[in-house]
């Protein structure tokens, strides 16, 4: 998922992991079943910066010099997947009501997008 | 939208859901498909389109296949359960030149319905022993490529999407077009743009799609440059050509 950042350089490792998937762990920075080392990208506080760790996942970085609003994009590893384990998809439904993929687990889904263009 | 709710419906006491994401920046023109549809299954909104980046869609209509452990069997690919009913309808004479060029483009998209109903149907009864349900490594490998560019593509776009809801349309222009140059084969990109410039307030989606001022490219001309509508859509590799 991508990570808007709003002059804030480093956000909590469990708000890096709800953006973009992967989470901070002893062996680095994880998603599914795959692991990227990263040293060097939580300071002592446990904060993420945010530049360092996107660098470590081959995610770009576009910045808006006008608003300084940067949006990061999602890891570029050769394959739109790294993993087969489905991400967290959270998205709310017309009326506002949000909603987490992860809680039809236990069902097959067929996830479906459309649109009315 | 009916197709899918009534594919939920059919299945949805084996074991089986739909969920439904409308890749609509502006909600308000997913509303009414919504509301006609009734849906009892999920059916959400995405503004960012990050379900491109989450799953690898580039176009509309496609689908993952998530089993009950939730592990992806299906990477992204075009999904249909449902021939339109204008593939056989005569194209009306009146209609100008451009539309019935586009009409017939959309004709050659090859119609992957039965097959594709067939093949989902055969996964929700079997599960895991179905030949359709892919290995994980397997999907990995069939997933759609994920290089630096597509990357800041996303980027773009999502930058484009949070600057239009600060500033308007125009904030947007200049990243939209970015991600457009650097990701050509993502259409949901591409669609989103242009059907922003040429819909006309207070009414549906324009799916006409281009050209306009604004970006290069248009739905028709896009389509005849990568050879007409038989290589539009991203064929499960179980559709027979």
């Amino acid at each position: 998922m991508v990570c808007m950042i709003v002059k804030d350089k480093h956000v909590s490792a469990s708000e890096f992991g709800s953006r973009t998937g992967w989470e901070l762990k002893p062996q680095g920075l994880c998603k599914g079943d795959m692991c990227v080392p990263a040293p060097n990208v939580a300071n002592s506080q446990g904060l993420i910066d945010v530049m360092a760790a996107a660098e470590r996942l081959n995610m770009a970085v576009v910045t808006d010099p006008a608003t300084a609003i940067s949006a990061i994009g999602p890891e570029a590893m050769g394959h739109s997947l790294t993993t087969a384990v489905a991400p967290e998809l959270e998205l709310a439904d017309v009326d506002g009501i949000p909603f987490k993929l992860s809680s039809l687990h236990g069902r097959k889904v067929l996830l479906v997008a459309w649109a009315s263009w | 939208m009916p197709g899918w709710q009534a594919l939920h419906e059919t299945y949805e006491d084996k074991g089986f859901s739909v969920v439904t994401v409308a890749l609509d920046t502006d909600p308000g023109q997913a509303r009414p498909w919504i509301e006609a549809a009734s849906p009892t299954h999920r059916s959400l909104i995405d503004p960012s389109h990050i379900t491109d980046e989450l799953f690898g869609f580039n176009n509309v209509p496609m689908a993952v296949w998530i089993d009950e452990s939730g592990t992806l069997v299906r990477p992204a690919e075009s999904a249909s359960i449902e021939s339109s009913p204008l593939r056989g309808a005569p194209i009306p004479d009146d209609l100008p030149a451009p539309v019935r060029e586009l009409i017939g483009e959309a004709r050659q998209i090859p119609d992957i319905a039965a097959q594709y109903r067939a093949a989902l149907v055969n996964w929700i009864e079997h599960g895991a022993s179905s030949p359709y349900a892919m290995l994980p490594d397997e999907v990995i490998e069939a997933s759609l490529p994920r290089h630096q560019s597509h990357s800041e593509a996303a980027a773009n776009f999502e930058l484009g999407v949070e600057l239009l809801g600060r500033h308007g349309k125009q904030a947007a222009q200049p990243y939209w077009r970015a991600a457009h140059a650097l990701d050509p084969d993502n259409w949901t990109y591409k669609r989103q743009a242009w059907t922003m410039e040429t819909t006309v307030e207070g009414e549906p989606s324009d799916l006409f799609q281009g050209p306009t001022d604004v970006y290069e490219g248009s739905w028709l001309g896009d389509v005849k440059a990568m050879g007409g509508g038989v290589n539009y859509i991203t064929k499960p590799d179980f559709v027979a050509d």
